[in-house]
């Protein structure tokens, strides 16, 4: 009775800190994509050091953005392979963590999560991307401010409004980092829903504009003179 | 020396309140002490319907899914062309209403990358997640 | 060794014995490094480990957080003390009513319907699956009964 009782739980012990024949070289993958690159790609490599071939039976994505793509699903003893994982950036920011699960048939339970951290540049923050005057706001001026990425060379934005009746002007941030564009509608009875276009002055080949939308409540009134 | 059995559970126990004490003191801010943290994003399908036409729907997910079937009347707006989407989504806003931003299920990230992305980004108030997402909707109407 | 002690009558014992009582240390030292590793990672965050609890809804938010602080340093302790075999008797004991009450609390949210992720093993507990983590957990639990029936630190036969 103790004997069993001592191998049923060595057992589970050992199932649960047992090897698995699928070795990872690494499963997180840090990416720097650039601010002109559309995709992060990163490799997961693997190697079977058991002695019995290994299916790969499921690759599944935390996100739709994130495509993994396998070569073969059957692994023989002593062979290598990777899972390829394309993130697709689309018009994220930041740090963005997606997850791909992996299962194999020498852990049967047990997935094999591969981590992708891609932290994405960002040539501009801008705060807010949406201002709104509603139908009980005076039409003062709303101050959108504008972060410039670390060592990006923006020197200067140009801005245009699709709206002409809405002004803007550039200022430096505070500091001397960054801008602030300060917003102001100058009519009011009419609704306006309206775009601000910036353009940094780099990359200077392929600059990429930023917007802000603007929205102004026809009942929004103008301030006192 | 052994202590006797009573002994011993008392000094475990007792041991074990002062790392924990000393946590929780460090956590006195970071933690709720008396009810759960409100996760006031989130919202449920019948309060969402609850809402009738001051709801504005917004569907998360990758555009594929979008177009095979969403909540009637949701907007697509995902981060894949958040530039692009977010000032049609905008421009049909109005402060009266309550955004409700849905992805494929309960564990799926996009619609609080989304909404979090509104509040952030546009300072919008009022975004609210769907409480189990695209698979609530379908499980109400099928 | 504290084994001799708590034989009072039995100071000799057959040669044939040793590696039985080997086995057991081992087993002591592993299931005592389990919960080491398993408080550890749970007092890494313990508004997380409030939240998991509260999933099980089993008691009120505000007796759950405090002891959302409280258990994971229990467990390291008692871990600590298996593997050092310190306080055993008390270790083994408090370590086996932890798991099963542990045990029961998710067979019984189980039953419920809840859906749980289960706050055992923090973010390296999400590999795996419901069904291994109860087998896991029934390992645990039978690993610590064997102890606490057969082992060494048991209360001195007077």
């Amino acid at each position: 009775m103790r004997a069993l009782l001592l191998v049923v739980s060595l057992n589970f012990l050992l199932a649960a800190v047992g090897q698995a024949a699928l070795v990872w070289e690494s499963t997180v993958a840090n990416l720097h994509p650039t601010i002109a690159d559309k995709t992060a790609v990163a490799h997961f490599k693997y190697k079977n050091t058991g002695d019995q071939p290994v299916r790969i039976t499921s690759v599944h994505a935390s996100c739709g953005c994130t495509t993994a793509a396998l070569a073969k699903d059957v692994v023989e003893p002593n062979e290598s392979g990777e899972i390829t994982a394309t993130f697709t950036i689309g018009d994220r920011s930041g740090m963005q963590a997606k997850t791909i699960t992996v299962l194999s048939d020498d852990q049967p339970g047990q997935a094999t999560l591969l981590h992708l951290n891609a932290t994405i540049p960002q040539l501009l923050t801008i705060n807010p991307v949406f201002v709104y005057w509603s139908a009980n706001d005076v039409l003062e001026p709303k101050t959108v401010t504008v972060d410039v990425g670390p060592d990006f060379p923006v020197t200067k934005l140009n801005v245009t409004s699709t709206d002409k009746s809405i002004s803007t002007e550039v200022q430096p941030g505070p500091d001397k980092k960054g801008f602030r564009i300060i917003v102001k509608p100058t009519e009011g009875g009419r609704p306006i829903n309206g775009t601000l276009k910036i353009e940094p002055d780099f990359p200077k080949d392929a600059p990429k504009p930023f917007y802000v939308n603007l929205r102004v409540d026809s009942r929004a009134t103008l301030p006192p003179k | 020396m052994r202590l006797s059995f009573a002994r011993q559970l008392l000094l475990l126990l007792g041991l074990a309140f002062l790392p924990a004490i000393g946590q929780a003191i460090y956590y006195r801010n970071a933690a709720s002490w008396h009810q759960p943290p409100v996760d006031s994003a989130l919202v449920s399908l019948a309060q969402a319907k609850g809402w009738g036409a001051n709801a504005l729907w917004l569907d998360a997910r990758p555009e594929e899914q979008y177009a095979s079937g969403h909540v009637p009347g949701a907007m697509l707006l995902n981060e894949d062309r958040w530039n692009t989407l977010l000032p049609e989504v905008l421009a049909v806003w109005s402060p009266e209403r309550k955004l409700v931003v849905y992805c494929s299920q309960v564990t799926c990230n996009a619609s609080h990358a989304v909404a979090e992305r509104l509040r952030q980004e546009a300072q919008l108030k009022n975004v609210y997640v769907l409480q189990g997402g695209w698979e609530e909707w379908k499980k109400a109407n099928p | 060794m504290e084994e001799s002690e708590s034989m009072t009558g039995a100071e000799v014992r057959p040669a044939g014995r040793d590696w039985l009582l080997i086995v057991r240390r081992m087993l002591a030292f592993l299931v005592g490094a389990v919960f080491v590793y398993a408080g550890i990672l749970k007092a890494r965050d313990p508004v997380q480990f409030a939240t998991e609890i509260n999933n099980y809804r089993l008691i009120p938010w505000s007796i759950g957080v405090r002891m959302a602080f409280y258990l994971p340093w229990l467990e390291v302790l008692c871990g600590l003390a298996l593997i050092f075999h310190r306080l055993f008797a008390g270790a083994l004991a408090l370590t086996t009513g932890l798991m099963v009450v542990f045990i029961a609390a998710t067979v019984w949210a189980r039953l419920q319907g809840i859906d749980l992720a289960c706050g055992c093993f923090g973010s390296a507990g999400a590999n795996l699956t419901p069904a291994w983590h109860l087998a896991i957990d029934t390992g645990l639990l039978a690993a610590l009964l064997y102890l606490w029936l057969r082992g060494p630190g048991r209360r001195p036969r007077s």
